[in-house]
């Protein structure tokens, strides 16, 4: 009997140290956005003309990163948002899931991040509604009071022929977004981890059914890392 | 674009004040706090504060564990900070109110202890909700305390108000009453607009942009 508890003993002492080595090799990171954003057409290109004049979307993005103890990582994502197309009164929408994506760490906090995955965006009744094959990359920099956050994304449209090709900057792809602002805030570093939170003001631009978008972002994030163990 | 600073801010208008009520009655509290950095702007963490007629200590039950205080509100500077008062029951109302929390507390944070998922639920939260609708507490918890309207895989009912509905999944939820207003949840967010007292709900700060929750 005494011989089955030291060998339950031990067992039980490696997987402790089997977890804690995982702890130790695996690292992450993850962030949160909630955003409110306000585009509106500021160009047409040559005789199309988009049937949306201003969007307003609201929502989140709630993204993760884990790598096995280097900078490299998998990355993954989901973004949500809803609103209007506010001079039609309709609804609007544009989710995506990025299951598929890779992330570089170059430190603790700071990170791009490239995903993948199916979307779908539209708005009722003024733009048609689509499934979406978005290419994203984010990027987030800074550990301190003001980071800097920038996201670019290029989509492939199906379903909706009406919006293909919609993208005048674009020698391939359907639609074009991309956001780049400044984030005031508070960076942290508590048990073991770095974070941090705060407001941030971005500019915004789109393009989709041949015309250009422009406006604003407000919104507030946070971040949260483990150490990159380099 | 005032407007749009105004709601990615979140603001509460008439709080109520953190007052400590004489002890000459029962005192029964709904108090939630922020969670730590970086959490603090997103996510809150409610606690029941009761004080029994002629007792000077407060008797806290939240998840995990059952604690006192002398200060209902203070929970010292690395707890949950910037409490808000959601409700307050005294007299009569508040000795049935203590005996139930008394009686179902102790079950339902065992139960959420051996269950416990951080996010989306079940949570500290979610304690605070299931004992106001188990002791028929007319209150809600803000749309910040993340967790509070976690039913299960699939779950429907009567609010914890008691004058609306709710159908909840993790994924998606939906709120809908007469006090509460409508109320949308999105993976454990939630929007919408409060009716009475009037305010636009969002998953920021205090969760909501307007009259104070009472």
């Amino acid at each position: 009997m005494k011989a089955v508890l030291i060998v339950l003993a031990l067992a039980g002492t490696a997987h402790a140290d089997r977890w804690s080595r995982m702890a130790d090799e695996f690292s992450g990171a993850a962030w949160l956005h909630y955003e409110l954003t306000g585009l509106d057409r500021v160009q047409d290109e040559g005789m199309r003309a988009a049937s949306v004049k201003q969007l307003v979307l609201a929502g989140a993005r709630l993204h993760g990163i884990v790598g096995h103890g280097h900078t490299l990582a998998y990355h993954i994502g989901l973004d949500l948002a809803a609103g209007g197309t506010v001079g039609q009164g309709g609804f609007a929408y544009d989710v995506a899931l990025l299951p598929i994506g890779i992330a570089v760490r170059p430190n603790e906090r700071a990170f791009f991040a490239l995903g993948t995955g199916v979307g779908a965006m539209g708005g009722v009744p003024s733009l048609d509604g689509a499934v979406t094959l978005p290419i994203d990359l984010t990027a987030e920099l800074g550990n301190g009071r003001v980071r800097l956050l920038g996201r670019a994304r290029v989509s492939y449209v199906a379903g909706a022929p009406s919006r293909d090709g919609g993208a005048p900057s674009l020698p391939t792809g359907d639609e074009l977004e991309a956001m780049l602002g400044v984030r005031i805030g508070h960076g942290y570093h508590e048990y073991g981890f770095s974070s941090g939170n705060g407001y941030f003001v971005a500019a915004s631009y789109r393009e989709l059914e041949g015309a250009r978008f422009a406006g604003v972002t407000l919104g507030y994030s946070i971040d949260l890392a483990s150490p990159t163990h380099l | 674009m005032r407007w749009l600073l105004l709601v990615s801010a979140a603001c509460i208008v008439a709080k109520q004040p953190l007052v400590v009520p004489p002890n000459d009655e029962t005192t029964v509290l709904l108090v939630t706090g922020t969670l730590g950095h970086p959490l603090d702007g997103i996510a809150r963490h409610p606690w029941f504060a009761v004080r029994r007629k002629g007792e000077q200590r407060w008797a806290l039950y939240e998840v995990p564990s059952e604690t006192s205080a002398d200060d209902p509100f203070d929970r010292g500077r690395d707890y949950y900070g910037n409490p808000i008062l959601h409700a307050v029951w005294r007299g009569e109302e508040a000795d049935r109110a203590a005996d139930c929390i008394d009686r179902e507390a102790g079950a339902i944070i065992r139960d959420i202890d051996d269950h416990y998922i951080f996010y989306p639920g079940p949570n500290s939260n979610t304690f605070g909700d299931r004992v106001l609708r188990k002791c028929h507490l007319h209150a809600s918890l803000p749309s910040t305390s993340v967790g509070k309207d976690w039913r299960g895989w699939i779950g429907a009912g009567v609010t914890s108000e008691g004058t609306g509905l709710q159908l909840e999944t993790p994924i998606v939820g939906l709120k809908i009453g007469l006090k509460e207003g409508i109320e949308l949840h999105v993976i454990g967010l939630s929007i919408g607009i409060d009716l009475w007292p009037p305010a636009i709900i969002l998953p920021l700060g205090p969760g909501r942009l307007g009259f104070a929750d009472r």
